[in-house]
């Protein structure tokens, strides 16, 4: 298996340099096509786990819905750097603590039991026939339909807070309503009238 | 071809010759997918103008030919446009992003490629059977959507920016209703490999396919195709008449034929999946005698013709779309029909095995 | 090792190399056949004969935005019922009536929007 520590040493070199340029990079552009990289060479890694669904779910949510959106917001949005670096000593300490917080936090989470490898162990090589998609279903659709459940909840919470933020309706539009246009009849624009014909002086 | 690989073991010891065979093997075959594609391609907009020109009563290009041979007239033109795209100077506007402006048209080509690792072609012919080749699809064809907005901004003009939003809102919206179509076939089917999904649909006759119990997923998948490959009547993206061309409006040469390429690979492979799930791939349309001696392979491609010609009809019968308009189908008409469908089929599905034995459910179920 | 299930997405890591590849030889074919002449007036932005008043890169339509934001909602929902759809014949008449509920939720949101006309485009 020596291909297959090559292929994971490559995308995870991959995976450290890009996420490196995300936060170093002056042009925002960069970092969110970066941060897009990272994420295609983390499916990768998770390929590798024999993780399917979810690695090409990954490209699917991550790539192709959130980083368009991040896209379009870094994009549009003009964003003035100088503006943004202005407080950056003053809120520098305020950033380290959280930052150390979280890695301590990680750590913990990561060092406990349940991630070390006696209960964790190296994927065995599944055969061509097995449906990880179907594993999935299987289990997320019985065992863990509360938590199934909770994410539609979560989702139409997202949805109603993301309405609440971004709708705003502007008061000079002159737009046409499509669906009324379609459904419009022949009566309501064509008016039949009868004109007798004027006599001939 | 397997038995070149004592060839290469010899040749690089044991160690390096399987890896070697393979990556040569695989190369070969990846070669043997992109060329007849790019071919295709090419003649694809041979017969786009062709047969517009037919509907158009006009001739059509029929000027190029090779060798000199009068009945060939026409057939050289798209090797001519190809030796042209190459001569012509690629230029970078100043305002641009020059990085970026050369990356965005690698990133439309890579994804419209890299799908078709995973069409099938016959039962055998397939470069990677993965079980998750649907989704994989569905993740390709989301990252087509990069090449068109990095095209726009970094071109730096208004008319490549307006659109590209357009086509990127565009391209998203219609990208719920397929993903939503798709469900429906997954359903049937229970499986997301392309070869089982084919092997979903035999049973005799074009009773089978899934286009019949899923006749408006169908349509709704088609036409969701034609608005995500940007063609007209969907072309806002573009809209020659209001903001010239659109997001590739300063790219020129081979970059701006990149782009091209895309567009017509993308074509191609909306009009291969639909034959693949709808239409019953490689299958004949009834099993008997004279039907099923013909290459399975043949019906594969009589399809994809069809539904490409359909491409192309569009374009020529059809005015362009509003832009409001388009965003009302794709979120107010096709997302509803598809959820009540996903329901129904659902319901249909949870009935007794004994009614989904009886005619007609025993046909697809 | 091709026997794997992982074996099989080789060739697929090699297809969007080659497809990187075709892009790239595409790119420096057309640089190195074609000519390189450029001038001011040629590498000028096209704005229909004007010079270009400001930097095409603007503010826009919030309403972008709020598509690409319920885009991801629905694009996870689509990730939720590809499993569904794909273990139905096996999960049955429970997995069956768990979906309803989820669709169900969002479609009180779908509903949501439509009526508040977030799916309005004027």
């Amino acid at each position: 298996m020596i291909f297959q520590d090559f292929v994971f040493y490559s995308l995870a070199s991959v995976v450290i340099i890009s996420a490196l340029g995300v936060i170093t990079l002056r042009n925002p552009v960069y970092s969110v096509l970066l941060l897009v990289l990272a994420f295609v060479t983390s499916s990768g890694l998770w390929l590798l786990l024999e993780a399917e669904f979810l690695a090409i779910a990954l490209v699917v949510v991550y790539v192709g819905a959130v980083m368009v959106l991040f896209l379009f917001v870094v994009m549009m949005l003009d964003i003035n750097l100088d503006q943004m670096r202005e407080g950056f000593w003053k809120w520098f300490p305020f950033g380290a603590i959280l930052a150390f917080i979280m890695t301590v936090e990680m750590s913990m989470v990561l060092m406990s039991k349940q991630f070390s490898s006696e209960i964790i162990q190296t994927p065995e090589y599944k055969s061509v026939d097995y449906s990880n998609t179907k594993e999935l279903g299987r289990l997320i659709y019985t065992e863990y339909v509360y938590v199934f459940e909770l994410a539609a909840v979560i989702l139409l919470v997202a949805m109603v807070a993301a309405i609440a933020i971004t709708l705003r309706h502007r008061t000079d539009k002159k737009s046409s309503n499509a669906s009324r246009q379609i459904a419009v009849s022949r009566n309501e624009r064509l008016k039949v009238i009868s004109m007798p014909a004027e006599k001939k002086e | 071809m397997d038995s070149f690989q004592p060839l290469f073991e010899q040749l690089f010891g044991s160690e390096w010759g399987v890896p070697l065979f393979l990556l040569a093997k695989n190369l070969l075959l990846i070669l043997a997918i992109i060329i007849p594609l790019l071919l295709a391609v090419a003649y694809l907009t041979f017969a786009e103008r062709k047969i517009i020109a037919f509907m158009q009563v006009r001739v059509g290009p029929n000027r190029v030919t090779f060798f000199g041979i009068p009945w060939l007239g026409g057939w050289g033109q798209p090797i001519a446009d190809a030796v042209k795209a190459i001569m012509k100077e690629i230029i970078i506007p100043t305002g641009a992003n020059k990085f970026l402006f050369l990356l965005a048209p690698i990133l439309a080509i890579t994804p419209a490629l890299a799908a078709w690792a995973v069409v099938p072609f016959s039962p055998e012919l397939v470069l990677a059977d993965i079980n998750a080749a649907l989704l994989y699809i569905l993740a390709m064809t989301s990252l087509g959507v990069y090449g068109v907005i990095i095209a726009g901004w970094a071109s730096n003009s208004k008319y490549a920016f307006l659109g590209a939003m357009r086509s990127a809102a565009q391209v998203i919206s219609y990208e719920l209703a397929m993903g939503f179509a798709l469900v429906c076939v997954l359903m049937m089917s229970s499986s997301l490999n392309l070869g089982d999904i084919v092997a979903g649909q035999q049973g005799g006759s074009f009773l089978n396919w899934y286009m019949i119990p899923l006749f408006p997923m169908f349509l709704v998948y088609f036409i969701s195709g034609v608005a995500e490959t940007n063609r007209l009547p969907f072309d806002v993206a573009e809209g020659e008449s209001e903001i010239v061309a659109g997001f590739h409006v300063d790219y020129s040469g081979m970059a701006f034929t990149i782009f091209f390429l895309a567009e017509y690979a993308n074509m191609i492979l909306v009009a291969t999946l639909t034959s693949i799930m709808f239409l019953g791939g490689w299958l004949p349309p009834v099993d008997i005698a004279p039907f099923n001696l013909i290459p399975s392979i043949v019906w594969l491609l009589l399809k994809i013709a069809i539904m490409l010609f359909f491409f192309l009809w569009f374009r020529a019968t059809f005015p362009r779309y509003r832009y409001d308009q388009i965003m009302r189908l794709g979120w107010k008409v096709f997302i509803p029909i598809t959820l009540i469908w996903i329901v129904l089929l659902g319901a249909v599905m949870q009935l007794p095995e004994a009614a989904l034995q009886s005619f007609p459910l025993n046909l697809w179920f | 090792m091709l026997d794997t299930m992982l074996g099989n997405y080789f060739p697929i890591l090699l297809f969007i190399l080659v497809g990187l590849l075709v892009g790239t030889l595409c790119l420096v074919a057309g640089w190195l056949l074609a000519p390189n002449k450029p001038d001011a007036e040629k590498l000028s932005t096209y704005e229909c004969g004007f010079g270009a008043f400001e930097d095409a890169r603007m503010k826009f339509d919030v309403r972008y935005y709020l598509i690409a934001i319920l885009f991801i909602l629905f694009d996870l929902e689509i990730a939720f019922l590809f499993p569904w759809a794909v273990a139905l014949k096996e999960v049955g008449l429970f997995g069956f009536v768990a979906m309803l509920v989820f669709l169900g939720l969002l479609v009180v949101g779908f509903i949501y929007e439509w009526a508040k006309g977030a799916l309005e485009w004027d």
